[in-house]
């Protein structure tokens, strides 16, 4: 077989390499191809075969072997038993089909071949082993190994699973696609159950493919729901994720996934290599000639029928539009071919604009008429879409259309352990503030999900801290749905909050003082860094050179490591009372956030003549700049001014954008020359990336005050994937690396894309940047506006009630109704005026 | 000259004169800003609202202590106002829907479960309730102050409200707060009515009424907790009036016969000896007879009673529309042989309820009666302002005329919201503070609406009557809180809010208006989509683009509360009154929001938050808000 010319060890490339090997891989796609292919036409015979081949291995073998790096799935036979003796059976036949991917099956009997370990050891006969390298790369029980098809599907998952990925949400799907725009398409597959022969199939294929499509296994749940599955449905599917030539069909936010397109048809090895060799068709074709003399399908696509639209010279470009507009929805269906009317071999006649041709039946041509392409679609999907109409509309109302609310209701059978965290109520709030220096309050509503998904982060933050023992900040939750009064700042005595009206919110408490809101990112990482800055005293009170150079030096904390705060160190003469005041009181502001330090007597004098100021000052350490470069700010009159000081200079002139960091950089107002650079693949790239950083920042040195209206910054999309779409969306499909865009101009919503293929240098930077502002640069993409109109259709009650409230009789006419059976029994009064019967005003009642 | 200068001089003199005789009648009469007439519920209620804003008043009341009416009345000492202390909640506000004898105050433990803890507390608990109230929060009360005349004096520096009590001491008041109760019995003229015996002064000892035939006029809650006492003694209970009997469980309305009073209904439709039936009061006849042949009937009787012959008066059967009263009448019992009510009765009891007691106004301070609960009641404005003695307001049951039988404003689960709500309009018009509002942010309104709905007792209580207002401003909005729905086309002028282009959306708690077996199957709804058909009490939002007129309130449709808004979203009725799940409440309602104000009010991940971010000029909303914000 052809494939057993493999290399031994290693026979897939790893997915990181580029070009040459991923030609190479290429090559042995179409070796493998060809392999299943013919292992799948011969299989009823090998079938037979595979009983005869012998699978006994002796011990010298396997050192061998095993020395050599080949892979092995082998199992040793410690004693015989009927339920050993029908695994053996299944393992001989499953010899043959691991073969072709360069696997020996093999069965070592310990009575015969007593290898060490394996044979000695009792808890072995249960297992079988995968060795790979020279080493056990896996074992398997017997019981996920029970027949041919879970023999083969495990192997090679085993082998594969480096580049077969899992995935659990929704969310890790997006990520994975947004990896993948632009570079390669994804196969999506959900097996029903793991070890059948679906996901046999679907094993097989990914060994096949996996170099060209990246696969990837949902494993039930939300990922389904969300492609519209019914979980209680019990079908395998298989989806293709058209993420490759993606940027065409880019739309921002929420429509920005890849699109989709299922496999219609049972899954086997040969119906998902058929489909994924149709994903592989031109869209539409063209052709010149009459439908009845263009040949049937060739392999691969023999069994797909044909669609024919027809297109005149006049109306070129939408005919091909709505074409293309078809061929999508039939993808996986049918193929598209679009007949040039103005070729004289063209003979249909004028009255029909469609036809068709069936795979199955003589390759007969039918013509048709039609008013719209839908009669196209229901001839080939009609049947199906019957079968699964209940199914979508399930699915459909169940459906949240808000990712965050959705989120939470999917995991809302995960009760919270709320055990970490201290529920205040409006009889405890006061002596469990008294208990602490410092209180972490997290105010949230159960029905917004937006504080329930930050609950868990919250509750993650509480453990966190139990776990490295920082007993001194207690977590705390409010429900405010139940303690509405805590929450309203009124439980009947004085609280050091004014009410809360934004969920979630969280406070920090200190004894004795007004409570500080935390303002950062819902994060439980960026709230955990939050706390354990806020532990410290602000300004923290310096009195010797080593407490300063630890303060300026040390992360604050062990578990801060990797960490780097802006630090700030206040400089004043005992005398300097109100600047002091004015610094303390920024200092507290900061706390959390920035590091301050306070240094009162002696060493003023000291540090100020070694940075060149006159106290008092404030000296500035910001994170991004060696420490021995601080810069120097003179106390101003006020504590606010002083702050809007401190955190305009602590901002990086020229930035990585980060998802965390984007609002403070975005709330300058300023036009953003933005610099997207690809992941690094090794040093060379890292100094490539550096040098283009570099150039950024000599573009905003040379620029001069010419630059203050641009923030030059950066986006690495290795770190911050997100920035992919971003810049797919400025220019409609992705540019090559590094790419450079001039966006959020103050003057209108154009985006500029810098010249690609131009070396990024500063000056050329400036010089297209002058050109921009001359108005001789073309845009290259648009802002979306700021408008963001409901994105769902309200249920519009008022109009339902009109149409259904009719002839609705009035209560009178019912009340009269009730009355004359009531006179009817007692025979009392039998002339009750009707007009008398306005029962408001009759009634009698109780007050 | 000298004429002049004498001129001046009398001038002077006379003026002295004048200016020392209004000084002396000011000093013979007190001044407040405020009077509120009565010491009940609804007086101490609104004691507490002026106590609190530190407003100069005064709660003059006749008798020696609060809440006198609860020493009497009812009459059997059973409280029908629930007192369900058990809700296994902590929520404050979500506790007053299920407590209905508290008044609202800033002690959190000012609460009636104080005073009792049975869930149908006994009538004395009240009155010491209300001790409680005005001792514990300092209200100043006036004991022992009978007024019997009231008359407003017009001067130049305004016009004023004059009270007299006993003594012929005056009280002179800007702003007269009327909260005097219900507590004339109110009774029908007919023929014989004199014979019968009032709710008022019948005995509550059941042994008085062995083996009596007792005929109570009436269906209401008294008349029933009155036959409920004598069921197991008296032979035969009798209950008669115009209509049949509601139930409170079937028409929300608790000032129906309740189901703990309704032991009645059983014995009649068990076929015991008692029943009801209908006739209309005015046309009934009662005539005195000795009872024929007792006297010989030996029975150990030293005063046998006199018989009560019922008859009734029946008009022509083709009498003229509009001219009955006149027409001549028959007795009926002559000609129909098997009339119900044939057999002679012990005793008539007439239990037909209280009215306003109108007298003490003079005419310049005269209240209209009410169009509506016959008359029982003074009319007054949406405000509870009187229709024509502007500064003068109605409080507490007498103010019921606004929500006569379709809310709880005749009760003091309903009418310490109404209390509340008036002090509002007089902080704003008097002393220039607007309603109390709460400013968010539009991505917040969701939540704060779904807080609203869970746990809000003024809406919830006074269903229909007060309602949320939410002023729409863009990007953030103001909420305010129940607010009078009858008076919104006054919104602004009440409340001291603009109303912005951006509109406002109204919040209100309502029942379905359509007739249903009220414990049949599918008396409930659970299609979201089908919310406006709920049954049971649900929360309903009405999105005007501007502030409806009086002339849209007037021609609003039919058992509407409001008028017809720009849209209109029903919340399903919820079994548990939570609405807070999120397919069925909150994402229709979050629809519904975006179409008000336009904007997708969605949250995002912070990932899609950063990408709209940079490839929009502003992100969604939520983004801005949190997002960009934090």
């Amino acid at each position: 077989m052809a494939s057993s010319d493999l290399p031994p060890n290693d026979p897939r490339p790893s997915p990181t390499h580029t070009s040459q090997r991923g030609q190479i891989s290429l090559l042995r796609m179409w070796v493998c191809v060809a392999a299943v292919l013919l292992w799948i036409s011969s299989a009823g015979c090998h079938e037979k075969a595979n009983m005869s081949i012998h699978i006994e291995i002796t011990a010298a073998d396997f050192h061998e072997r095993l020395l050599s790096g080949k892979m092995m799935f082998l199992y040793f036979q410690q004693q015989v038993s009927p339920t050993i003796s029908l695994f053996l059976v299944e393992l001989e036949k499953s010899a043959e089909a691991l073969q072709d991917y360069g696997v020996l099956v093999g069965k070592v009997t310990c009575k015969k071949e007593p290898v060490q370990a394996y044979c000695t050891d009792a808890k072995h006969q249960h297992r079988a082993f995968l060795f790979r390298g020279g080493k056990e790369f896996l074992s398997f029980s017997l019981d996920t190994v029970f027949d041919v098809n879970s023999i083969v599907a495990e192997v090679l998952f085993a082998i594969l699973r480096d580049e077969v990925k899992y995935v659990h949400t929704d969310a890790d799907l997006q990520t994975l696609e947004e990896a993948a725009k632009g570079k390669r398409d994804i196969v999506l597959g959900y097996v029903r159950s793991l070890g059948t022969q679906e996901h046999r199939s679907l094993m097989e294929t990914a060994y096949v493919y996996g170099s060209k499509y990246q696969f990837i296994l949902i494993t039930g749940g939300p990922v389904l729901k969300q492609l519209g599955v019914n979980e209680s449905s019990q079908l395998s599917r298989v989806w293709f994720v058209h993420c490759r030539v993606h940027g065409a069909v880019m739309t921002p936010v929420t429509s920005e996934r890849c699109p989709l397109t299922r496999m219609r048809t049972a899954l086997s090895t040969l119906s998902l290599h058929t489909f994924l060799q149709l994903m592989e068709a031109p869209l539409v074709s063209k052709v010149f000639v009459d439908p009845s003399s263009v040949p049937p399908p060739q392999f691969p696509y023999q069994l797909t029928p044909q669609v024919f639209l027809f297109s005149h010279p006049a109306t070129e470009h939408l005919d091909l539009d709505t074409a293309s507009a078809l061929a999508w929805r039939l993808r996986g269906l049918a193929l598209l071919l679009l007949v040039h009317r103005q070729s004289p071999a063209v003979k249909t006649p004028e009255k029909y604009n469609a036809a068709y041709r069936l795979p199955e039946k003589s390759s007969e041509v039918k013509y048709l008429t039609l008013h719209s392409l839908d009669d196209v679609l229901e001839l080939f999907t009609k049947q199906e879409e019957e079968e699964e109409e209940d199914e979508e509309e399930d699915s459909h109302s169940g459906e949240l259309d808000d990712e965050v609310a959705a989120d939470v209701y999917r995991n809302r059978g995960h009760f919270l352990d709320l055990d970490q965290v201290t529920q205040l109520t409006s009889d405890n709030f006061h002596s469990e503030v008294a208990q602490s220096s410092l209180t972490v309050v997290l105010f949230y509503l159960k029905w917004d999900a937006v504080s329930m998904a930050f609950l868990g982060s919250f509750v993650e933050v509480a453990e966190k801290l139990e776990d490295s023992r920082v007993d001194d900040v207690q977590m705390c939750v409010v429900d405010c749905g139940e303690w509405t009064d805590l929450c309203a700042a009124q439980p009947g005595t004085a609280v050091p909050f004014q009410p809360i009206t934004e969920f979630p919110s969280v406070l920090l408490i200190r004894r004795q003082q007004a409570a500080q809101r935390y303002a950062g990112a819902l994060s439980g990482e960026a709230l955990h860094r939050f706390v354990m800055m806020s532990r410290l005293a602000s300004p923290l009170l310096l009195s010797t050179n080593e407490e300063v150079t630890s303060f300026l030096q040390e992360v604050p904390h062990p578990d801060l490591a990797g960490y780097r705060p802006d630090k700030v160190l206040g400089l004043f003469r005992t005398e300097s009372r109100t600047g002091l005041s004015v610094f303390t009181e920024a200092a507290e502001l900061l706390a959390g956030e920035v590091l301050t330090g306070l240094l009162t007597d002696g060493l003023v004098e000291k540090w100020a003549a070694e940075h060149d100021v006159e106290p008092p000052a404030v000296l500035l350490f910001p994170s991004w700049r060696k420490l021995s470069h601080p810069s120097a700010l003179p106390v101003t009159s006020s504590s606010k001014d002083l702050l809007t000081q401190i955190h305009s200079a602590l901002l990086q002139p020229v930035p990585e954008l980060t998802v965390e960091n984007l609002p403070s950089f975005l709330s300058l107002g300023k036009a953003l020359l933005l610099l997207f650079v690809g992941e690094e693949e090794d040093e060379i790239g890292r100094r490539q990336n550096q040098a283009l950083v570099d150039q950024m920042r000599g573009v905003s040195e040379q620029g001069g005050a010419r630059m203050e209206r641009y923030l030059p910054c950066w986006i690495h999309l290795g770190r911050t994937p997100a920035g992919l779409s971003v810049l797919g969306s400025y220019l409609g499909s992705l540019p090559p690396l590094p790419a450079l865009v001039l966006t959020h101009l103050l003057s209108g919503d154009e985006v500029y894309q810098y010249p690609p293929n131009t070396p990024i240098l500063a000056g050329s930077v400036l010089q297209w940047l002058q050109s921009v502002e001359d108005g001789t640069e073309s845009p290259a993409g648009m802002l979306g506006g700021d408008s963001w109109p409901p994105a769902f259709e309200f249920y519009d009650f008022l109009k339902v009630m009109d149409m259904q409230e009719v002839d609705p009789r009035s209560p009178e006419e019912e009340e009269v109704k009730t009355e004359e059976v009531n006179v009817e029994e007692h025979l009392v009064t039998k002339t009750m005026p009707y007009d008398h019967l306005d029962m408001n005003s009759k009634f009698h009642s109780e007050l | 000259m000298e004429a002049n200068l004498l001129r001046f001089i009398l001038f002077t003199l006379v003026g002295l004169v004048l200016t020392s005789f209004n000084d002396h009648l000011h000093n013979a009469s007190s001044h407040y800003q405020y009077c509120v007439l009565g010491a009940g519920p609804a007086g101490l209620q609104m004691g507490f609202f002026l106590s609190k804003a530190k407003r100069d008043y005064i709660i003059l009341e006749r008798n020696s202590g609060p809440g006198s009416f609860f020493n009497k009345y009812p009459r059997h000492r059973k409280l029908i106002s629930i007192n369900k202390i058990h809700t296994g909640r902590h929520n404050a506000e979500f506790n007053l829907r299920h407590d209905w004898n508290s008044l609202l105050s800033d002690k959190p433990d000012l609460l009636f479960k104080r005073v009792s803890g049975e869930f149908y507390p006994p009538a004395d608990a009240f009155p010491l309730y209300l001790s409680a109230f005005e001792r514990e929060l300092g209200l100043k009360v006036k004991y022992g102050v009978d007024v019997g005349r009231i008359r407003l004096v017009r001067s130049a520096t305004g016009r004023s409200y004059v009270l007299i009590d006993q003594h012929a001491a005056d009280y002179s008041c800007s702003i007269l707060l009327v909260a005097t109760g219900l507590w004339v019995p109110q009774e029908v003229e007919f023929a014989g009515s004199h014979l019968a015996e009032g709710y008022e002064s019948i005995s509550t000892n059941p042994d008085d009424y062995k083996d009596q035939a007792v005929l109570i006029l009436g269906k209401g809650n008294s008349a029933f907790e009155t036959a409920q006492s004598i069921l197991g003694r008296a032979s035969r209970v009798h209950m008669l009036s115009s209509s049949t009997v509601r139930l409170a469980w079937q028409t929300h309305y608790v000032g129906d016969l309740r189901a703990v009073n309704n032991e009645v209904l059983d014995t009649y439709q068990l076929k015991s000896l008692d029943g009801l039936a209908e006739a209309r009061l005015e046309d009934v006849v009662i005539t005195k007879q000795e009872e024929r042949g007792r006297k010989r009937s030996g029975l150990n009787n030293p005063e046998t009673r006199d018989k009560l012959y019922l008859n009734l008066r029946q008009f022509k059967q083709n009498s003229d529309e509009g001219k009955g009263s006149d027409e001549p009448w028959v007795e009926l019992p002559d000609y129909i042989d098997n009339f119900s009510l044939r057999k002679p009765y012990d005793r008539v009891i007439r239990c037909l309820g209280f009215r306003f007691n109108f007298s003490i106004f003079d005419s310049s301070a005269r209240l209209p009666p009410s169009e509506n609960a016959k008359g029982r009641l003074p009319g007054v404005t949406a405000w509870y302002e009187g229709k024509n003695t502007p500064g003068l307001f109605l409080l507490g049951t007498a103010s019921h005329s606004r929500d006569y039988r379709s809310s709880a404003g005749g009760f003091v689960h309903g009418f310490r919201y109404t209390a509340r709500a008036v002090h509002r309009v007089l902080e704003y018009r008097h002393h220039g503070n607007k309603w109390p509002s709460t400013r968010l942010m539009t991505t917040q309104l969701m939540s704060w609406i779904l807080k609203r709905v869970g746990e809000a007792s003024g809406p919830y209580q006074m269903f229909e009557t007060l309602g949320d207002v939410i002023l729409l401003r863009g990007s953030h909005c103001e909420y305010v809180e129940e607010f009078l729905l009858q008076a919104l086309p006054r919104f602004s002028s009440l409340s001291g809010h603009d109303v912005s282009s951006q509109g406002l959306i109204v919040l209100v708690m309502q029942y379905g208006k359509r007739k249903i077996d009220n414990l049949g199957l599918g008396r409930s709804e659970t299609d979201w989509t089908q919310a406006w058909k709920s049954n049971f009490l649900h929360p309903v939002l009405y999105y005007y683009d501007s502030l409806p007129t009086a002339q849209d309130m007037k021609t609003r449709p039919h058992g509407w509360p409001l008028p017809r808004p720009k849209a209109i979203h029903h919340m399903v009725e919820d079994f548990l009154t939570e609405w807070d799940t999120p397919l069925s409440h909150i994402q229709p309602l979050r629809r519904f929001l975006e179409h008000c104000v336009h904007s997708d009010l969605r949250a995002f991940s912070t990932e899609n938050c950063f990408r709209s971010a940079l490839t929009h000029r502003k992100p969604p909303l939520f983004c801005q808000q949190g997002y960009l914000a934090r």
